[in-house]
């Protein structure tokens, strides 16, 4: 708030002096007022194009769909159902599976997007330049593997004739057929993906804070404790709340091709989570109603949550000064 | 404490020399000059901050720690060890004879390019990568010019509906893909980009991660450089290009990596708009995924030729993220 209105009062000012009287202010400052608003717009201009036109108009089109049945056939004919396809999503058992899963995809996740990370980055603030880098280095190094790849890999570890197996002596347990270690089992593939990612994002955001809060407080005799939990964590908190809502977001995303390579969804879907569910939907059983439908639902459930967490972003993104 | 103040005091009074030198020329009245130089004060104290990172680290080992440095580096070294080892044993077993695939040695000895055969014999590699490589280049660039322009906009402005604007990008994670897809697909038959690299990259380029994160450090540029610019007369265009991005190098670095990775990552799209034959690399494992059933070694070759030009890209642009650092840490 404060620096908004030390920007709005800086680009007041050279306005000012060039008016000589206040009749001949008036009319260029209409002119430069228009000419001064522009800029944002413009700049935003290609961004906003690609939104409008790949996601946006595509999301009103889904609008429409979800009040007829259709199957994609353009030789088929769409049939008006009003809200029978938000009735059925509503009381499919199936959904109420896919969104629990997704809640435990979510709640498994946090640890290694947020806490872990939090850890690790304070941790090798200390340590070295060149180790820290090295580090670095090595646990970012999930991330650069293809999902696809990924989950060969994984899948080659999990295999009951595979590593870990062998490893443990546990016979030939099959971690992704078992319904009650196939969940955990994509879990741990995701978060070992995440991990390194999410080192990197806290790390900025802690080389992004004035070391001078630490050095003022610590002249005032605060603990290493004190500094942490009052000054670096709460100044951290706007990148802690972004990492949040990545996690909260995306985890569905992140996992699907997970998903899609290793389980689709089983066993007894076990594994499947929102998103997957509206794929099936969509382009397996291709009800497009019900899939558009399930669709919005999900985009109205997410918004909320959104909602919530960007209020309580903004809340604490003005702390810093 | 001791150990950094040397280091910011000069800097602090050879900036505001600097700035009070450079005021009397843009402001004409005494009243004016006290004000920026007051001003100037304040920029260099919130710009002297990020370039301090390693001197307010270097305060901080001098103290008592909780975790000795060995136990630190233990738990770095667990840690990269659990993120480098499943990579590792992809590898490893690639290079095993087809018949060792199941050896739980550490390391693969007798070495064999058996499997590499196998794949280059059944997938045609060369075209997989260069399709894959094309795609993920363009997208990226085109993103990152795309986003620069779009965080800028969020950034340096106050303007009629930002906060509505803003919320467009911030919802764009909340629109599933799955909802998109078809519509989308079918808007690409329309215009003609089915089956075409172009297919793949156009509907991508905006992408709401970079415009979040580069928005995030632009917020965090001190604004107090932006509103100096301004003073000597530069334009937002001009500003942007030589102020902001030359500042926001080491981010840039990363995020270009990141979206790079991303667009190469990404499967789904590129399997509803390319033909399979001449498709992406991700696709060329599938099917070998389902078509090879337990042949391990040959589909641990074919991942791992996906993800050795990412792996020497990162390399590369590692270094200059290092680099970023170090220069910014030095001066």
């Amino acid at each position: 708030m404060f620096v908004e209105a030390a920007l709005t009062a800086a680009t007041a000012a050279p306005t000012s002096p060039a008016g000589s009287g206040e009749d001949s202010a008036t009319r260029p400052g209409l002119a430069h007022r228009l000419r001064g608003a522009a800029p944002p717009y413009l700049y935003l201009l290609p961004a906003l194009a690609c939104l409008v036109l790949w996601t946006y108009k595509p999301l009103v089109e889904a609008a429409q769909l979800s009040v007829y049945h259709w199957n994609l056939l353009p030789t088929s004919p769409k049939t008006y159902v009003g809200l029978a396809n938000f009735q059925r999503v509503l009381q499919l058992p199936q959904l109420r599976g896919a969104a629990l899963n997704t809640l435990w995809y979510v709640l498994g996740l946090l640890p290694f997007s947020i806490v872990l990370p939090t850890v690790i980055a304070l941790v090798t603030r200390r340590l070295g330049e060149r180790s820290r880098t090295a580090y670095r280095a090595m646990v970012f190094v999930p991330m650069l593997v293809a999902p696809v790849a990924t989950a060969a890999v994984w899948r080659w570890l999990y295999d009951p004739s595979g590593l870990f197996n062998r490893l443990f002596g546990l016979g030939d347990h099959n971690w992704l057929r078992e319904e009650s270690t196939a969940l955990p089992a994509v879990l741990a593939i995701c978060a070992w993906q995440m991990l390194g990612f999410a080192v990197l994002v806290v790390s900025a955001g802690l080389s992004g804070i004035s070391p001078d809060y630490a050095e003022a407080a610590e002249m005032d005799g605060a603990s290493r404790w004190q500094i942490l939990r009052w000054i670096t964590l709460p100044l951290l908190r706007p990148t802690l709340l972004f990492m949040l809502l990545m996690t909260v977001l995306l985890s569905g995303q992140w996992t699907f091709p997970l998903i899609d390579v290793l389980t689709q969804g089983g066993p007894a879907d076990s594994t499947t989570n929102v998103y997957y569910l509206l794929w099936e939907f969509g382009f397996r059983s291709m009800d497009s109603g019900l899939a558009s439908a399930a669709g919005l639902v999900f985009f109205g459930c997410f918004g909320l949550l959104a909602a919530g967490l960007v209020k309580l972003a903004d809340r604490f993104s003005f702390h810093d000064d | 404490m001791s150990i950094s103040e040397p280091l910011t005091a000069p800097s602090a009074s050879a900036g505001a020399a600097a700035r009070s030198a450079a005021a009397p020329s843009s402001a004409g009245a005494a009243a004016k000059d006290a004000a920026a130089a007051k001003d100037a004060a304040a920029a260099v104290s919130c710009s002297a901050g990020p370039e301090d990172t390693g001197g307010g680290a270097a305060a901080g080992t001098s103290r008592r720690r909780w975790l000795p440095t060995s136990g630190r580096h233990l738990l770095m070294i667990v840690l990269s060890l659990f993120s480098l080892f499943p990579i590792y044993w992809m590898f490893a077993s690639s290079f095993r004879r087809p018949g060792d695939v199941n050896d739980n040695s550490l390391f693969p000895w007798p070495l064999s390019l058996e499997n590499y055969r196998i794949v280059f014999d059944s997938l045609d590699v060369g075209t997989l990568l260069a399709n894959t490589f094309v795609i993920a280049a363009v997208t990226a660039v085109g993103q990152l010019l795309v986003c620069l322009l779009a965080a800028y906009a969020f950034a340096a402005w106050d303007f009629r509906g930002k906060g509505l604007l803003f919320l467009l990008f911030v919802a764009t994670w909340l629109v599933p893909f799955q909802v998109t897809m078809v519509s989308n697909y079918l808007v690409l038959s329309n215009i003609g980009l089915l089956n075409t690299l172009a297919g793949v990259i156009v509907p991508n380029l905006c992408s709401a991660l970079a415009v979040l994160m580069l928005r995030q450090h632009m917020q965090a540029f001190p604004r107090e450089l932006l509103d100096a610019a301004k003073m000597d007369g530069r334009g937002s265009w001009t500003t942007l290009w030589t102020v902001v991005i030359p500042n926001l190098r080491p981010v840039l670095a990363s995020l270009s990596i990141l979206l790079f990775i991303t667009a190469w990552n990404d499967y789904l799209w590129p399997a509803l708009v390319l033909p399979r034959a001449n498709s992406v690399v991700q696709l060329g494992i599938r099917s070998f995924l389902g078509a090879e059933g337990d042949a391990w070694g040959a589909i641990m070759a074919a991942s791992g030729l996906a993800c050795l030009p990412i792996f020497a890209i990162y390399l590369v642009m590692q270094r200059q993220v290092i680099d970023a650092f170090v220069r910014s840490g030095l001066r």
